[in-house]
């Protein structure tokens, strides 16, 4: 068999071996390990290879931003900035229908601000907002379903674990993909809020009691208390945006602040120090894993050529370039349903990438690049709120095992709907995305 | 052996964010270091090349715990459709195939350690010996095959498994 189809017949061999339930890290270290053997034709490349693969890929300046990510996110956990954003919003609009709910978006947004991880967030929001939202009388669905929609609010807006992964892998500026991110983030959460007014409108049993409005003075005192987040989020993604520092010396930054700010709040004894930790180092092996997989599958499928042949291949076709790139979001809302998000972009991006860099879309290469990145984001992590597998929904299923996964697939589902719709508005207007870098 | 076995995986987690949030206050003082740069401070010699080795010896450390807590990304969606046999065969084989892979690994990342010291190459700021880095990783790293030997044993069922180790968790 010559090289290419082996990298082609990889393919189903690797779903075989995901669906079989193997590790999807160990999947593709395995059939990237025994697939550039067969290439190389001898076992002695394979094994001089071998000899850095690990260190090589572990020791990376750039990689290392995301386990100060997933420590950072740890501390914000432990800071107590959860229940202060959450306070904060409701205080603000907590008396407006679906107010209560919408406030936990923002919370959720605010979260996100200084959290790179999207689990995360719905954890750490899903164990204060989720009561809170239940005591007010929320359908279970709902509240659950807008808990693992906001989740995803982590990611989506900077600092973002699956934006560095993109950065490396498309060979961007991870400052300038974080800024682009900005304002969809913002619209996503605009976009749950607006959801959560329809849905309360439609089925008014669902958004629960209305609580009484505050004086003014005490929202003005509830806002006062989130200080620490803007503080943090202002330093670490305005020091990254303006090169003051590096975005490995602002995950840093990050995650000593994020630190301080939780040994001040008093939530730093020794065993939560000791839980925070080990929380980053099973978040961090996992990420590891896969990107350790992913690297020597990837060294398999460039010995093999495929990713060049099939660029070249798409591009030949004639297509139109939309038509290329609605067909790689569809795969990856399909793929999303079952695969885990950083899985995918691993996997993925070293092929799409250079399919999608060959389509003229009329932006300038670096724009384009950019723009692709926070559309892959955004549909990847769609996959985290979509039926049957969807991360989010477990998290926060986990929390509450009295409420029916079913109501929660149903609940979610008009989030899946906004998301799908922002996608859309992405697509057509490349600018909502590009014209921060523009200004 | 159990207690060792889930003790070093625990203790190396704890090591493991230990060196990472050194990195961390680390690169902060880099940063301010070079910020004061008119007063005659300066960044943290070298701070590229520590993170480097640094993040590598704590993912090193992070991998056998993360194994031990089961929380490698995996599909479970048709998992459930298995028939037990089928799932007890499939549990085995990729503790297995885990063990094997890892172990090549580790024994390929000692010879260039080996060779890396005979050849005496240096980092470009430190002038570290670069096979400092790999003996500082190997240490983990040859931990890692004990543990996943151990898992693999426990999977057969010569052993029983720890409470509060059997379910997935992950982040990301």
């Amino acid at each position: 068999m010559d090289a290419l189809s082996l990298a082609a017949w990889s393919f189903p061999a690797l779903l075989l071996l995901i669906i079989l339930r193997v590790p999807i890290g160990l999947s593709m270290l395995t059939l990237g390990l025994v697939g550039s053997w067969l290439v190389y034709g001898s076992v002695a490349p394979l094994l001089n290879q071998m000899k850095t693969l690990a260190y090589g890929t572990f020791s990376s300046h750039s990689l290392s931003i995301v386990p100060l990510f997933l420590l950072m996110g740890q501390f914000a956990s432990l800071g107590g900035m959860s229940q202060a954003l959450f306070k904060a919003g409701e205080a603000l609009i907590g008396h407006r229908k679906g107010g209560v709910g919408m406030a936990a978006i923002g919370a959720c947004a605010g979260f996100g601000s200084i959290c790179g991880s999207s689990l995360a967030t719905a954890a750490t929001m899903g164990q204060v907002a989720l009561p809170e939202l239940r005591k007010v009388g929320y359908d279970g669905g709902l509240a659950s379903g807008l808990l693992a929609a906001g989740g995803t609010l982590g990611i989506l807006i900077p600092p973002s674990i699956v934006l560095v992964i993109y950065a490396i892998l498309a060979e961007q500026n991870i400052a300038k993909l974080f800024a682009a991110a900005f304002v969809p983030g913002i619209l996503a959460a605009l976009g749950y809020m607006l959801v959560i007014g329809i849905v309360v409108r439609l089925y008014p049993q669902w958004g629960g009691r209305q609580i009484a409005p505050l004086p003014w003075s005490e929202r003005i005192r509830a806002q006062r208390d989130v200080w620490p987040v803007v503080v943090i989020f202002v330093t670490v993604i305005g020091g990254i945006y303006t090169g003051i520092f590096t975005p490995t010396e602002g995950a840093a930054v990050g995650a000593v602040a994020t630190g301080l700010l939780a040994w001040w709040k008093g939530g730093l004894n020794r065993e939560k120090l000791l839980r925070a930790f080990e929380a980053t180092a099973s978040g961090t092996g996992m990420v590891f894993m896969i990107v350790l997989g992913a690297a020597a599958y990837n060294t398999f499928l460039a010995l093999s050529q495929l990713p060049q042949e099939l660029a070249t291949w798409v591009g030949g076709l004639g297509l139109s370039p939309y038509a290329v790139l609605w067909a790689i979001i569809v795969f990856y809302l399909i793929f999303g349903c079952v695969m885990d998000s950083l899985s995918m972009i691993l996997l993925t991006i070293p092929i799409f990438f250079p399919m999608v860099s060959g389509l003229d879309f009329g932006l300038p290469p670096e724009e384009m690049a950019i723009w692709f990145g926070i559309l892959v984001l955004i549909v990847v992590e769609v996959g985290l709120i979509t039926p049957p597998v969807g991360m989010n929904l477990f998290v926060i299923q986990s929390m509450a095992p009295d409420i029916p996964i079913r109501s929660t697939y149903r609940g979610v589902l008009p989030f899946v709907a906004s998301d799908l719709l922002r996608v859309g508005l992405l697509v057509a207007f490349p600018s909502i995305t590009l014209f921060v870098l523009r200004l | 052996m159990s207690n060792f076995i889930y003790g070093t995986s625990r203790f190396l987690a704890w090591f493991g964010a230990l060196v990472l949030t050194l990195l961390a206050v680390m690169s902060v003082f880099s940063i301010a270091g070079r910020a004061f740069s008119f007063a005659g401070f300066g960044p943290v010699p070298g701070d590229f090349e520590l993170v480097e080795a640094g993040t590598a010896l704590a993912v090193f450390c992070f991998l056998p715990w993360c194994h031990l807590k089961r929380a490698h990304a995996d599909v479970a969606m048709l998992w459930h459709a298995y028939p037990p046999a089928m799932r007890r065969l499939i549990l085995v084989l990729v503790e297995a195939l885990m063990l094997a892979v890892w172990c090549l690994l580790v024994w390929r990342m000692g010879v260039a350690m080996l060779e890396y010291r005979a050849n005496g190459e240096v980092s470009f700021i430190l002038q570290m010996p670069v096979w400092w880095g790999y003996a500082a990783s190997f240490v983990p790293g040859a931990l890692g095959c004990l543990v996943y030997a151990w898992r693999l044993i426990e999977t057969i069922g010569l052993v029983k498994p720890r409470e509060g180790f059997t379910a997935a968790e992950g982040a990301h």
